[in-house]
């Protein structure tokens, strides 16, 4: 019996995309349990989608963040596959670095297995704001490794702070709502993904999944790591924590995410943008909203706010499905 | 040389000694990595009822933990108790609502909060003195 | 015009390097019997040459002025086809040495380099490389940091990061930059070390200033330094985790094993540098570059390019009769504390050139001087010590400014003590 990964180090194969959630809950488990992550943890439920779909000839980078402390603790790795440290600033340096070793080793015939999937697992901080330099610079010089931003919309690690992602009217600890700002934050979230797919028009593939869609989720993967040259996949990961929401509801409100519009399942691939979720009407964002702790203090008028915005995102991408505020 | 410069060298207890620059082993495929035990975290148990279960296995992907297990050569559900954090996202995923959430205070093997660590025997092990 | 020099290419380049003055400098050439081509090499290009023997697998660049010249011959090689090397454009020196760090994780050769603002922009990344243990080789062009934009050469932006576990030293010839990468990849990659490493020269001085070089056959090369063997390299075949979090009351173990890491390479640079010696049949002493010292009775103790002018003004100033000698450490880190402290003992005054300054320090004046004063501490007679802030903002020292130092030195010498902690030259010699 050869292992899969005998077999990846004979000759590279594409991985194949996954019919059903029969194939995908049969793959090897990569991501094993014995990790720190919270109860109910989305970006743990999203590493472990993510490593499930990668299969066992890649290699994953972990910059700091809560996908990095907790996973780690006390000398632990959760990991089958090898995993490195960076710096919640370089990851995408280290990935290109990585790729560029197995470049050049594998052409002077110092390694003798297939060229690996890279992956570099960073959190929207990692990716969307002190790792932006080093996530563009990856893709913009298109080395064969995958960027994946897990996006909980906070600094989790640190305890839950205000990030680029951290959606309008969001609580966290550095942007509390009170008499004079009673919005709590009062910026608009980067659209990190699309803003990628602007600045890299040679962008081969990217993806926006959601671990509520875990097969589609997965299948995204494997259309990255199939990709030669860099790929993007943004996964919307729930952080019961610091959304205020119990540890049983994470795949609920990723999956009303995706059905009030707040978040928007695509792909990008060929230089068109397709879109996953196209429902008769979209639900309305006060559903998303009021199931959250981090939501609570917003008044009507916040929620038509974002309800706007969410509206001529959609718009904007093409869904002409108009959502009145409720 | 080197004996001069021994004196520099800091000398380092075997009881001390950590992996060199820090670097560990990874765990198996499909295995586990039993220095980070969970399961005494668990509040609630999640127990399935086999008669109602379709076997759909969204529970499967619905874990983050990888503790929903199929077992019996894959006929059936089943749960790694080591390491379930009881978050309840496999009871919410269900269908058919086949997957309960029983208070473990409610199990004779049941693990109540605050011991919880202890009772697990690789922790156990890991204080024994 | 090239016509006209067309066959005298040979002659013009024996007068050239006469015109740099080795021998004048005291360089030893007839004792060396150095065997191979010589070339007309600035440091960048000696280092650029030896990186191409070397046979390094990924460089990342980035542009600042002036180590920027090394990354465009290594760019040059690698469109000719010499140089078989994957050539990654940084996104600025952090990322530069994210590359690095990644590629030498995964097992390759890596060369990267920097200057001035450029090495501090990288600071967070060096702890993490040599915490790692990847042999990383980095090259310095020492260069002045900001304000004001100044170009010049200072030794501040190289010696701010000296203490990140890094191997540092500092070339003062072309010759020694060619030699140095040579011996810092061996070094660096001895399984007792696994440690990275810097190899500074002096930004213009020796980056951009041609001299002779000699550059030794391939054979040897590849005799002296192996391919590199990185049992840990992230390898789907092997899996590691790489950088977890420690247990807590593990933090200071694991900067104990850097430590032992970094002392440990001391048998080694001995052991490297003899190897080096032999095969290349020449007569580097390991850790200190002694010119001149047999009587001395004061010295200065330089490390990096202005040595080289050091050694003309001290041989002026002997014709004078002074007993002036110089020590030029080969290594700032590890620092040779012994073997200095056993050559420093024997002086009876010592004036520490600073190329860089220590805003606020003890003595008020630059790293070397904290280093000297230390190595001294456990010397019964210490001798008088003093500093000579030169060369800040990339100023050339000039003899005359060296005939100076000698004055104060002697004048220290007799005294048994001197007025200042530290003399800016420029200042109070008019």
């Amino acid at each position: 019996m050869t292992t899969l990964l005998e077999e990846q180090v004979q000759a590279k194969v594409d991985l194949p995309l996954l019919q059903n959630i029969h194939k995908a809950a049969a793959l090897d488990e990569i991501y094993v349990p014995g990790h720190r992550t919270c109860a109910g943890c989305g970006p743990a439920l999203a590493y472990r989608l993510t490593c499930k779909a990668a299969g066992q000839n890649s290699i994953f980078l972990g910059p700091t963040g809560c996908m990095y402390v907790a996973n780690t603790s006390y000398l632990c790795v959760p990991w089958a596959v090898p995993w490195m440290h960076t710096q919640i600033t370089d990851g995408g340096a280290v990935a290109s670095g990585i790729s560029a070793a197995y470049e050049a080793r594998i052409r002077k015939g110092k390694y003798k297995g297939t060229f690996p999937n890279i992956y570099v697992f960073a959190g929207d901080g990692g990716s969307s704001d002190i790792g932006l330099q080093a996530a563009s610079a990856m893709i913009y010089r298109d080395h064969d490794a995958i960027f994946v931003c897990y996006d909980n919309e906070q600094y989790a690690n640190t305890g839950i702070q205000t990030s680029p992602q951290t959606p309008y009217g969001a609580w966290t600890t550095f942007t509390p709502p009170g008499p004079k700002i009673p919005e709590a934050k009062k910026l608009w979230p980067k659209d990190f993904a699309r803003g990628m797919i602007a600045l890299h028009p040679a962008l081969q593939y990217v993806a926006a999944a959601s671990i509520s869609y875990p097969v589609d989720l997965m299948n995204k993967v494997r259309k990255c790591a199939n990709v030669h040259g860099s790929a993007l996949i943004h996964i919307q990961s729930i952080c019961p924590k610091g959304w205020g929401i119990r540890s049983n509801q994470t795949l609920m409100v990723g999956k009303l995410a995706v059905e009030t519009g707040m978040f928007h399942l695509f792909e990008y691939e060929n230089r068109e943008y397709t879109y996953q979720y196209q429902p008769k009407a979209f639900k309305p964002v006060t559903e998303y909203l009021k199931l959250q702790d981090r939501f609570a203090h917003l008044k009507p008028e916040h929620h038509a706010k974002i309800q706007e915005f969410v509206n001529q995102g959609l718009k904007r991408c093409g869904i002409k499905i108009p959502v009145e505020a409720v | 040389m080197k004996e001069r410069y021994k004196k520099y060298i800091v000398e380092i207890p075997e009881e001390m000694s950590i992996p060199y620059a820090g670097i560990v082993e990874s765990p198996k495929v499909n295995g586990e990595q039993p220095m980070m035990l969970t399961g005494g975290w668990r509040i609630y148990r999640p127990v399935v009822d086999h008669d109602k279960c379709v076997m759909c296995k969204s529970c499967v992907l619905a874990c983050p933990d990888a503790t929903v297990l199929l077992v019996d050569g894959g006929q059936k559900i089943g749960f790694n108790l080591d390491y379930c954090k009881g978050c309840g996202l496999c009871t919410w995923v269900c269908p058919v609502n086949a997957i309960d959430r029983v208070p473990e205070i409610d199990f004779e093997d049941g693990v109540p909060f605050q011991d919880a660590l202890f009772l697990l025997p690789h922790v156990e092990a890991l204080y024994a003195d | 015009m090239a016509e006209q020099y067309k066959d005298k290419k040979e002659e013009i380049l024996k007068e050239t390097v006469k015109m740099t003055g080795y021998e004048d400098a005291g360089f030893d050439w007839k004792s060396e019997k150095r065997v191979g081509a010589t070339k007309f090499l600035t440091g960048l290009g000696a280092v650029a040459h030896a990186l191409k023997m070397a046979d390094i697998d990924v460089a990342s660049s980035y542009p600042i002025r002036p180590y920027t010249g090394a990354m465009m011959m290594l760019s040059q090689m690698a469109a000719r086809g010499e140089l078989d090397v994957e050539f990654v454009h940084g996104e600025g020196e952090h990322g530069q040495l994210g590359i690095a760090h990644g590629a030498s994780a995964a097992g390759a050769r890596a060369f990267t380099g920097s200057s001035g603002v450029g090495v501090m922009y990288a600071m967070e990344v060096y702890s993490p490389i040599s915490g790692g243990r990847c042999p990383v080789q980095m090259l310095i062009g020492n260069r002045t940091l900001d304000p004001p934009g100044d170009f010049g050469s200072e030794h501040t932006d190289a010696l701010s990061t000296r203490d990140q576990c890094w191997i540092m030293g500092w070339a003062h010839t072309p010759q020694e930059a060619f030699d140095n990468t040579l011996m810092y990849y061996r070094i660096g990659e001895d399984p007792r070390v696994y440690l990275p490493q810097m190899n500074c020269q002096d930004g213009y001085f020796i980056t951009h200033i041609p001299m002779k070089v000699v550059v030794p056959t391939q054979e040897k090369v590849d005799k002296f330094l192996p391919p590199l063997s990185f049992p840990d390299a992230l390898d789907p075949l092997n899996p590691l985790g790489h950088g977890p979090q420690l247990f807590p009351g593990q933090g200071h173990v694991l900067e104990a094993t850097r430590v032992n890491a970094m002392m440990g390479a001391f048998p080694v640079i001995d052991e490297v540098v003899q190897s080096f010696n032999s095969i290349f049949e020449t007569n580097y002493s390991p850790f200190v570059d002694l010119y001149r010292c047999e009587d001395a009775e004061y010295v200065l103790f330089i490390s990096g390019g202005h040595a080289y002018t050091a050694k003309f003004a001290i041989n002026h100033m002997r014709e004078k009769g002074m007993k002036i000698g110089l020590v030029r450490p080969r290594f700032i880190r590890p620092w040779a504390t012994d073997v200095l402290a056993d050559i420093l003992s024997k002086f009876k005054a010592i004036g520490v050139v600073e190329t860089n300054n220590a805003f606020g320090a003890a003595r008020q004046a630059g790293i070397l001087t904290l280093e000297v004063a230390t190595t001294l501490y456990q010397i019964p007679n210490k001798p008088v010590l003093t500093a000579f802030m030169g060369g800040l903002g990339g100023e050339v020292i000039r003899l005359d400014e060296f005939y100076y130092m000698g004055d104060v030195l002697a004048k220290a010498a007799k005294e048994g003590k001197t007025e200042r902690t530290a003399y800016w030259i420029g200042f109070h010699n008019i």
